[in-house]
């Protein structure tokens, strides 16, 4: 077969067979700011983790990015971009002190990593510096988006079903509420403090 | 001979006691720098333990001048604004040499509020003076007091060069509408050693009014009563010395100061020179230059000089972390475990004036430039939360007394002075501080002071608050003590101190006129409460 024709009709094959999908999107308001929107974890489907190691940095006394967002089972790596000394700790993990974690102290340009296989929301802090505040949000699925400033998101490619959907927002109740997508869906949120 | 004084004679230093009683009732000065929090956006708990106690890294901030001791620049969130592009330093000296001031008044605001509960045993000291019938103490009435402090402005920062300042000004004290004053006002100019290649921090120059070196800081205390040995003045036994120096360790000097090293780990050195303003009893004649008014308080030119010499050692096992400005720990930075061991030595003149005569008999003013020194030594252990630190010091003036032609001592009109008897005292504290948790801090304390002639000097000056007056030639008090952070800006303390019970002996055949109970000469000292609350915003 021509390899050059070969692709095409591959992807032919596998759009036919795979479940057929669209975007997932809408608006978190009562907020200000960036928001993170995740589809919840669906029961018998295990999603493999991503390879790449995301970063969160500390630099000049604050952590950065201020929010990441991880499919459950990433691995974030901790970076110390300050000439001063850091400490990352999280006393839970969505809620669950069981798994709060300190990472300890490492000096500028080293880093530690952590592989977050606990879904649900690591507030970062520092024991050093108590203002500092970082969140890494574990999203069970792949399926997750940061809201624009005005709280727009777009998840992409989401199989269409039934699912549940989470939106948080730093210092806000989080909220769950459920979803059918087919094809492109609208779900919207209001979330209070 | 030793004459036995007359109260009357003793009268003119009462004031000078109730000048060293009245620091005990007022609110020591403390300071934490908001105006930091505001320019690097970060907490007090960056610098400070238990505001004002500095941790690790606040001694760090402190040495390099309020400045992060590196990358200083990328830490700051409100930019500076340059008084000068840095490029004008190649123009120089025709051009002035670039600095900066910090983006926003660097302004911190502090006050605190207190209050009191005195024991009640105070009315079983009546002193009668002999010859009298007249208690010369009036009848206390057991109270309670609510106090306001101070409110105080300060300001402190950096002008780029390596060149830091600090003011402090309490605007108002204890009462309504109080004026306070002046703390600590300087310049620093920071690693000065570097213009004549001397190692880094090996040479630094502070110029101004400060507050001098002491191993620990009375005006940056963190503890509501003061520690006594550093408000101790040398008052002699009249009759017996003639020596009234109310100088102490703790007010703030005018002069220059060398210093070098750092307070995190390593040496720590220096040395000032201060004015002379030890200006002790004078005599209230038309000879005495008036100081009101007179922005030079110094009466010769003659400087005090201070110097103290420090040496911290770092006990982390792990090499980077001992000579880390902050240890690492597993659960992250924190301060070292360390011992310090100090010396300082304050050498100086106090100058007592009295009238006296000519060899040809002609009235005239008789100076007398009393050489005294104190000197001391101090440590400080640091495990985790738990710090065991203390002083020792001792003073000693020397006396000139004044005689007459024929040598007879304390004579109706002197013509000089002999070097006498020195008048003398010693004492220190020993203070434990833990940080039970993050925000509560639990204190004992011991201070003593050993002065002989406290107790003459106190008996004179009991007319108002003698409980807190050195009443007794062994001065000494335990202070336990709490303290939380209600947030990292507000605290609450309480303290109490118990002052041990000394033994009471009744004056033979003396009774007080009024309850006809036999009168002691050997007052209690009695316990005090203090509650206090502040917050520096
Ligand atoms: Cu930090």
């Amino acid at each position: 077969m021509n390899r050059k024709l070969m692709l095409p009709v591959l992807f032919v094959i596998a759009a036919t067979v795979a479940v057929s999908a669209g975007d997932l999107g809408g608006k978190v308001s009562g907020v200000s700011g960036k928001s993170v929107v995740y589809v919840d974890a669906i029961s018998g489907k295990p999603f493999p983790p991503a390879d790449k190691h995301p970063v969160m940095d500390q630099k000049s006394l604050q952590f950065q990015p201020h929010i990441l967002v991880v499919q459950q089972g990433t691995t974030v790596d901790f970076l110390n971009s300050d000439n001063v000394q850091h400490n990352v700790f999280w006393p839970s993990i969505g809620g669950d002190k069981k798994a709060g974690h300190n990472l300890g102290t490492w000096p500028k340009g080293e880093k530690k990593s952590f592989k977050f296989d606990h879904p649900g929301v690591a507030p970062l802090l520092c024991n050093v510096h108590p203002e500092m505040a970082g969140y890494i949000v574990v999203s069970p699925t792949p399926y997750f988006a940061e809201t624009d400033e005005s709280g727009n998101y777009t998840i992409k490619d989401v199989p269409d079903g039934q699912y549940t959907v989470t939106a948080w927002h730093e210092g806000a109740k989080p909220k769950s509420q459920p979803v059918k997508v087919a094809a492109a869906s609208k779900s919207d949120f209001t979330l209070s403090k | 001979m030793i004459r036995l004084p007359k109260l009357s004679q003793l009268l003119p230093f009462a004031g000078a006691v109730l000048a060293i009683a009245l620091p005990l009732t007022m609110p020591t000065r403390s300071h934490s720098i908001p105006a930091f929090s505001r320019m690097y956006n970060t907490s007090c708990s960056t610098c400070h333990l238990d505001f004002p106690k500095l941790n690790d890294f606040g001694k760090a901030f402190k040495d390099a001048g309020f400045k992060f001791p590196t990358d200083d620049e990328s830490m700051i969130k409100n930019p500076p604004v340059m008084l000068g592009a840095p490029a004008q330093k190649e123009l120089w000296p025709h051009s002035i040499w670039p600095g900066k001031i910090p983006g926003m008044p660097p302004i911190g605001l502090r006050m605190n509020n207190f209050f009191q509960v005195t024991g009640e045993h105070r009315n079983e000291f009546q002193f009668v003076p002999a010859g009298t019938t007249t208690p010369s103490v009036p009848t206390f009435v057991p109270r309670t007091n609510f106090e306001t402090g101070l409110f105080s402005i300060f300001t402190a920062g950096n002008f780029g060069s390596d060149i830091a300042f600090w003011v402090d000004d309490d605007i108002s004290v204890t009462g309504e509408n109080g004026n306070g004053g002046l703390g600590d006002g300087y310049l620093r100019f920071v690693n000065l050693g570097r213009l004549l290649h001397l190692p880094k921090d090996s040479l630094s120059l502070r110029a101004g009014q400060f507050e001098i070196d002491l191993p620990f800081s009375p005006a940056r205390s963190w503890n509501l009563s003061p520690w006594d040995i550093f408000g101790q003045t040398n008052v002699g036994v009249t009759g017996v010395h003639n020596v009234s120096n109310g100088f102490t360790l703790d007010t703030p000097g005018q002069g220059v100061e060398f210093s070098g090293g750092h307070h995190y780990g390593g040496y720590w050195y220096s040395v000032a020179f201060i004015n002379q303003n030890t200006t002790g009893v004078t005599d209230p004649g038309a000879f005495v230059p008036t100081v009101t008014g007179n922005p030079f308080q110094s009466d010769s030119s003659f400087k005090d000089i201070y110097g103290h010499f420090e040496y911290r050692f770092n006990l982390e096992r792990d090499k980077d972390s001992r000579r880390a400005i902050q240890a690492a720990g597993k659960m992250g930075p924190r301060d070292h475990t360390y011992i310090s061991v100090g010396v300082f030595d304050f050498y100086g003149r106090s100058v007592n004036r009295i009238l006296g005569a000519t060899s040809t008999g002609a009235p005239t003013l008789l100076t007398a430039r009393e050489p005294f020194y104190r000197v001391g030594g101090d440590f400080s252990f640091n495990y985790r939360t738990f710090n065991l630190f203390g002083v020792w010091m001792h003073g000693h003036d020397h006396n000139l007394i004044p005689i007459d032609a024929t040598g007879a001592i304390f004579p109706a009109t002197p013509v000089s002075f002999i070097a006498g008897a020195p008048s003398t005292f010693s004492g220190g504290f020993l203070q434990a501080d833990y940080r039970a948790l993050p925000w509560i801090m639990l204190i004992m304390r011991y201070d003593g002071v050993n002065s002989p002639e406290d107790r003459i000097n106190g008996l004179a000056g009991s007319t108002d608050t003698p409980f807190f007056a050195p009443v007794m030639a062994t001065r000494n008090r335990y202070t336990p003590g709490v303290q939380f952070l209600i947030h990292a800006n507000i605290k609450a303390s309480f303290e109490y101190q118990v002052r041990p019970r000394q033994q009471i002996a009744p004056t033979a055949g003396l009774l007080n006129p009024v309850t006809l109970n036999p009168v002691f000469t050997k007052p209690f000292r009695v316990n005090t409460a203090v509650a206090g609350l502040e917050f520096v915003y």
